[in-house]
C-alpha cells in the first residue's frame, strides 16, 4: 500500500473515526482504523462494534492495499503536522511509514493485518430514505437530553424514532419527564415502525452534520443506517418495548400560562444557585399575573425571584426539578412558552407558545 | 397473570462488610487481608466493622479491640474513615434509589426498594437484582447481598441469607418454608434474652414456635413479644421498618483514650462529632429538631441531655452549639469524662420531594384490579397452597430453576458458617 494524501482532509475523517471506536481503557482490534487503498480513494472504517463508521478520502494512490493502524496515535501524529501533502507507505513488516512533505518528520507506525478486524453492517441501497438534516438534527438537539443512563431501563436508554402519517416522531424519556418532537415528513417513502436508538450515533452524527441539504437513512430490523454525504454510521438498535407514551400526554389541561423564555431560564438558573444538591427541587407559585420562582429554605439559604406572566385561576404551587425545565428551555428558540398544567400532582406540559410539534411532559415533584 | 406479577416485590439491599470493603477497595492490596475498622489497637475503643476475613478469626462488630487484637493478631486495623463511608454510600444509595420505583434508606449500608408490579416493565425481580449487583461490583468494586421477598421483614431475612454476595428470594407461599430453615435466633428482632428465652421453653425450631397461639406467645413474651413472634414466625411484617416517617435518629460518639476532662479539648470533639452527624443528615436530605448530648464518666455513669428546638437544626456550627450548652448544663467540668456523644434525634425526612413518575399513572388502576384479583385468589386457594407446599417438601424439587430451595439444607449451611 502506498499513497499521497492532503492531511486535512484525513485528519477530518479520522476524528471522527475516533469519537466512533471504544473509548475503553483495554487497547483491542477496536482501537484501529482499517484502511483500504484502491482506485484513487482511502476509505476509512472505524467501529466499537456498536456504532459504525466508514468515509473515504481522495488519494493519490501507487500502489493498492490495507491495514489496521492504531487510531489514537494516528489521529495525533496527522494533528501535529502542518497542512500539506503526506506520503505514506506500508512495508511487508506491517510498518506504516508516514513521511509529510511539509516539515522532516518521520513516522513509522506498526500496525496488523485487516483480517481481523470486523465486517461492517451492511444495508441496500434502496432502503435508505431522504430527509432534510436540519429538521433532523433539531430533533436530536431537542429530544436526546431527556434519556435515561439508568441500564435497569435500558428501553428508555436511546431515543424513540418513528414514522406516522406524513410526519416522523422522536421521543425520549427517563420516565420521569418526556421531550417529543414531530416534523413534517411527507416527502419520506414508506413507514417503519418505532425504534430505539442509543445516543452514541445521534451524537456523532449532530456533531459533525453541515445542517445543510437532505441526508439519509434507513432502518433494519437490527440497525439504523445514517448517510451523510461520504460518511456512513451505522449503529444497533435497543431491543425491547418503549412505554406507550401516547397514553401519557394530558389531553385536558385547565390552565394555560405563557412566559418568556428567556426570563424564565435566566431566573430559573439564579433561583437554581441555591438550590439543594440531591432533589435540585425549585418551586413554582403561580399566583394572580405572576410567578414566584423558588429554592427550597436549606441550610445554605434561599433564593426566590418573581415574573410575569398572564396566569388568572388560583394560586397553586408546583415543585419541578430544575434540570426537567432547564434543558427545554435550552433547546427551545421561540420567543414565548407556554406551561400547561392541572394541579401540583399531574404531569405538566412546556412547549413553545403556538407550537405544538415540540413539547415536553414533566412530572412534578412530590411532596409528603 | 402469574401470582408473583401482582404481588409485592420487596428488595431488601445490604451492602457486604460495608466499612471494610470501602477500605479494600481503594487500596486493594487489602483485599484478601483481615481488615478491622474501628479504634486503634492498644488503645480503647471497638471494633467498627471487619472484614469478612477477619470475621473467620472470630472478630464481630463492637468488639473492644483489644479482644479483636487478641483474636486476629494479624489484623490490618484501620481508624473509620466515615466521611468516605458515607461518601461511597450515598453514590451508591442513589444508583439503587434510581433503579427502584420506590426506595427507602434504612441505614448507610441497607435500603428497601419496591419493586411491586414492575415485572412486565422492568423484568424479573431476580435479573434486576442481578443487574444491580453487577453494577456495583463494577462501578465500585463491592458486593452487595439481596434479598426479595413479599415483604421487608422476610426480604431483610433473605438478604442475610446468603450473605456475603449473596442473592435470594422467597415466592409468595414460601413464607414459612423459608422460615423453618432458620433458627429462632435468626428471626430478625429476636434479641439474645428472647433467644434465650425461646431455648428454655425448648422452642428450638421456628416450626415449634407457629404451633403456640397468639395468646400463649403474649402470656410467654408479653403482649409486644408474642405479637411480634405470632407474626414473624408467619412470615408476616411485624412492621419493624414499616413507618418510614417513623423518627429516627442519627449520632456519633468517641470514647477517648484516656478520661479527659479539658473543656477545649472536649469542645473540639463535639465540633467533629457536629460536623459528622450533620455531614450524613444533610446527605440523606432529612431534617430535625432534638439536639442529644451523651455523656459517660469515668465511673460509667451516663447522662444524657437533650434540647428540642424551635426551628430546624441547620448547620454543623449551629448544632456545636446546642451541643455545648448542654455540656455546660450537665457537667460539672471537672469530673473525667469517657465516652462523648452527640446526635438528633425525631429526625425526619423533612421537605424532602419524591420525583412523580410518568408511565405508573396509567398503571395505578391496574395495580388496584390485580391487587384486588390477588386477594380473591388468595382467599380461594388458601388451603391448597400450604398442600402444594407440604406435597414439595416430600419429594427433590425437579425444576432446579427456583430460587428458593429447600429450606432444611440451606438452614444446615448457614449454620455451618
Amino acid at each position: 500500500m502506498k499513497f499521497t494524501c492532503e492531511k486535512e482532509p484525513l485528519l477530518r475523517e479520522m476524528l471522527i473515526a475516533h469519537d466512533t471506536i471504544s473509548t475503553k481503557s483495554t487497547i483491542s482490534i477496536l482501537s484501529n482504523v482499517l484502511f483500504i487503498a484502491e482506485k484513487n480513494s482511502l476509505k476509512i472504517m472505524a467501529t466499537d462494534l456498536k456504532v459504525s463508521f466508514s468515509s473515504s478520502v481522495a488519494i493519490q494512490m501507487k500502489q493498492a492495499g490495507t491495514i489496521v493502524c492504531f487510531c489514537d496515535r494516528l489521529m495525533e501524529i496527522l494533528r501535529s503536522l502542518p497542512d500539506g501533502e503526506i506520503d505514506f507507505s506500508l512495508d511487508e513488516n506491517q510498518v506504516l511509514s508516514i513521511v509529510p512533505r511539509t516539515t522532516k518528520a518521520s513516522f513509522r507506525l506498526k500496525c496488523i493485518s485487516a483480517d481481523k478486524f470486523p465486517a461492517q453492517q451492511e444495508v441496500e441501497e434502496k432502503q435508505f430514505v431522504e430527509f432534510a438534516q436540519k429538521d433532523f438534527i433539531d430533533m436530536i438537539h431537542k429530544t436526546i437530553y431527556a434519556i435515561s443512563d439508568d441500564e435497569t431501563r435500558f428501553f428508555l436508554n436511546g431515543v424513540f424514532f418513528e414514522k406516522g402519517e406524513g410526519q416522523l416522531n422522536m421521543v425520549a424519556s427517563d420516565g420521569r419527564r418526556l421531550a417529543l418532537i414531530t416534523k413534517n415528513a411527507e416527502k419520506v417513502s414508506g413507514n417503519f415502525p418505532g425504534v430505539i436508538i442509543p445516543p452514541k450515533i445521534l451524537n456523532i452524527v449532530r456533531k459533525n452534520a453541515s445542517g445543510e441539504g437532505n441526508f439519509q437513512f434507513a432502518i433494519t430490523e437490527k440497525n439504523i443506517f445514517i448517510k451523510l454525504e461520504n460518511r456512513l454510521f451505522s449503529s444497533n438498535l435497543i431491543e425491547g418495548k418503549f412505554p406507550n407514551y401516547q397514553k401519557i400526554i394530558p389531553e385536558k389541561n385547565d390552565h394555560r400560562v405563557h412566559v418568556k423564555r428567556k426570563t424564565l431560564e435566566e431566573s430559573l438558573k439564579r433561583v437554581s444557585i441555591l438550590i439543594e444538591n440531591k432533589t435540585r427541587s425549585v418551586l413554582f407559585q403561580f399566583g394572580d399575573k405572576n410567578l414566584v420562582i423558588s429554592s427550597e429554605e436549606s441550610e445554605i439559604g434561599k433564593a426566590q425571584e418573581e415574573i410575569v406572566c398572564d396566569y388568572t385561576g388560583p394560586e397553586i404551587v408546583i415543585t419541578f426539578n430544575y434540570f426537567y425545565l432547564l434543558e427545554p428551555l435550552r433547546v427551545i428558540e421561540d420567543e414565548t412558552v407556554e406551561i400547561e398544567f392541572n394541579d401540583a400532582r399531574r404531569a405538566v406540559i412546556l412547549h413553545p407558545q403556538g407550537n405544538h410539534s415540540y413539547f415536553n411532559i414533566i412530572m412534578p415533584l412530590q411532596g409528603e | 397473570m402469574t401470582e408473583t406479577e401482582s404481588s409485592p416485590v420487596i428488595f431488601h439491599a445490604d451492602l457486604d462488610a460495608f466499612f471494610a470493603s470501602v477500605e479494600q477497595s481503594d487500596r486493594p492490596e487489602l483485599r484478601g487481608k483481615p481488615v478491622i475498622v474501628g479504634a486503634r489497637p492498644g488503645r480503647r475503643g471497638v471494633v467498627s466493622a471487619c472484614s469478612y476475613e477477619a470475621r473467620a478469626f472470630g472478630v464481630r462488630s463492637a468488639l473492644p479491640i483489644s479482644q479483636a487484637v487478641r483474636l486476629c493478631p494479624q489484623g490490618v486495623f484501620l481508624p473509620v474513615r466515615m466521611e468516605r463511608y458515607i461518601e461511597v454510600s450515598n453514590r451508591i444509595m442513589r444508583v439503587l434509589e434510581q433503579a427502584a420505583p420506590e426506595f427507602c434508606q434504612i441505614s448507610i449500608d441497607e435500603a428497601f426498594m419496591d419493586f411491586s408490579g414492575t415485572a412486565r416493565l422492568l423484568g424479573e425481580p431476580g435479573e434486576i437484582a442481578s443487574l444491580l449487583k453487577r453494577r456495583i461490583r463494577d462501578d465500585f468494586g463491592l458486593t452487595i447481598s439481596v434479598g426479595i421477598a413479599p415483604n421487608r421483614y422476610l426480604a431483610k431475612m433473605a438478604s442475610q441469607f446468603r450473605k456475603p454476595d449473596g442473592l435470594f428470594r422467597v415466592r409468595p407461599g414460601e413464607e414459612e418454608a423459608f422460615l423453618d430453615g432458620l433458627l429462632p435466633a435468626d428471626l430478625w428482632g429476636v434479641g439474645k434474652k428472647t433467644a434465650a428465652r425461646l431455648a428454655e421453653l425448648n422452642l428450638t425450631t421456628v416450626a415449634s414456635i407457629r404451633t403456640l397461639s397468639a395468646g400463649m406467645l403474649s402470656t410467654l413474651f408479653g403482649k409486644a413479644g408474642g405479637s411480634f413472634l405470632h407474626h414473624a414466625v408467619r412470615g408476616i411484617d411485624p412492621g419493624i421498618f414499616t413507618a418510614e416517617t417513623k423518627s429516627r435518629s442519627l449520632s456519633s460518639e468517641t470514647t477517648f483514650e484516656s478520661d479527659r476532662r479539658d473543656a477545649a479539648g472536649l469542645k473540639k470533639v463535639l465540633l467533629r462529632l457536629a460536623h459528622e452527624v450533620m455531614f450524613r443528615l444533610l446527605y440523606e436530605g432529612l431534617r430535625a429538631k432534638t439536639v442529644v448530648l451523651k455523656i459517660r464518666l469515668e465511673n460509667f455513669e451516663t447522662v444524657q441531655a437533650q434540647e428540642t428546638r424551635r426551628h430546624w437544626v441547620l448547620s454543623a456550627e449551629e448544632l456545636y452549639a446546642a451541643a455545648v450548652a448542654l455540656l455546660e448544663k450537665k457537667w460539672n467540668w471537672k469530673t473525667p469524662i469517657r465516652l462523648l456523644g452527640l446526635g438528633l434525634s425525631n429526625v425526619t425526612a423533612g421537605k424532602t420531594h419524591t420525583q412523580g413518575e410518568l408511565f405508573e399513572e396509567q398503571d395505578g388502576r391496574k395495580q388496584k384490579l390485580e391487587a384486588a384479583v390477588l386477594k380473591i385468589r388468595r382467599k380461594y386457594d388458601k388451603v391448597n397452597l400450604t398442600k402444594a407446599r407440604l406435597l414439595e417438601q416430600e419429594k427433590e424439587d425437579p425444576s432446579g430453576s427456583r430460587e428458593a430451595r429447600k429450606p432444611g439444607k440451606e438452614g444446615e449451611k448457614r449454620r455451618g458458617h
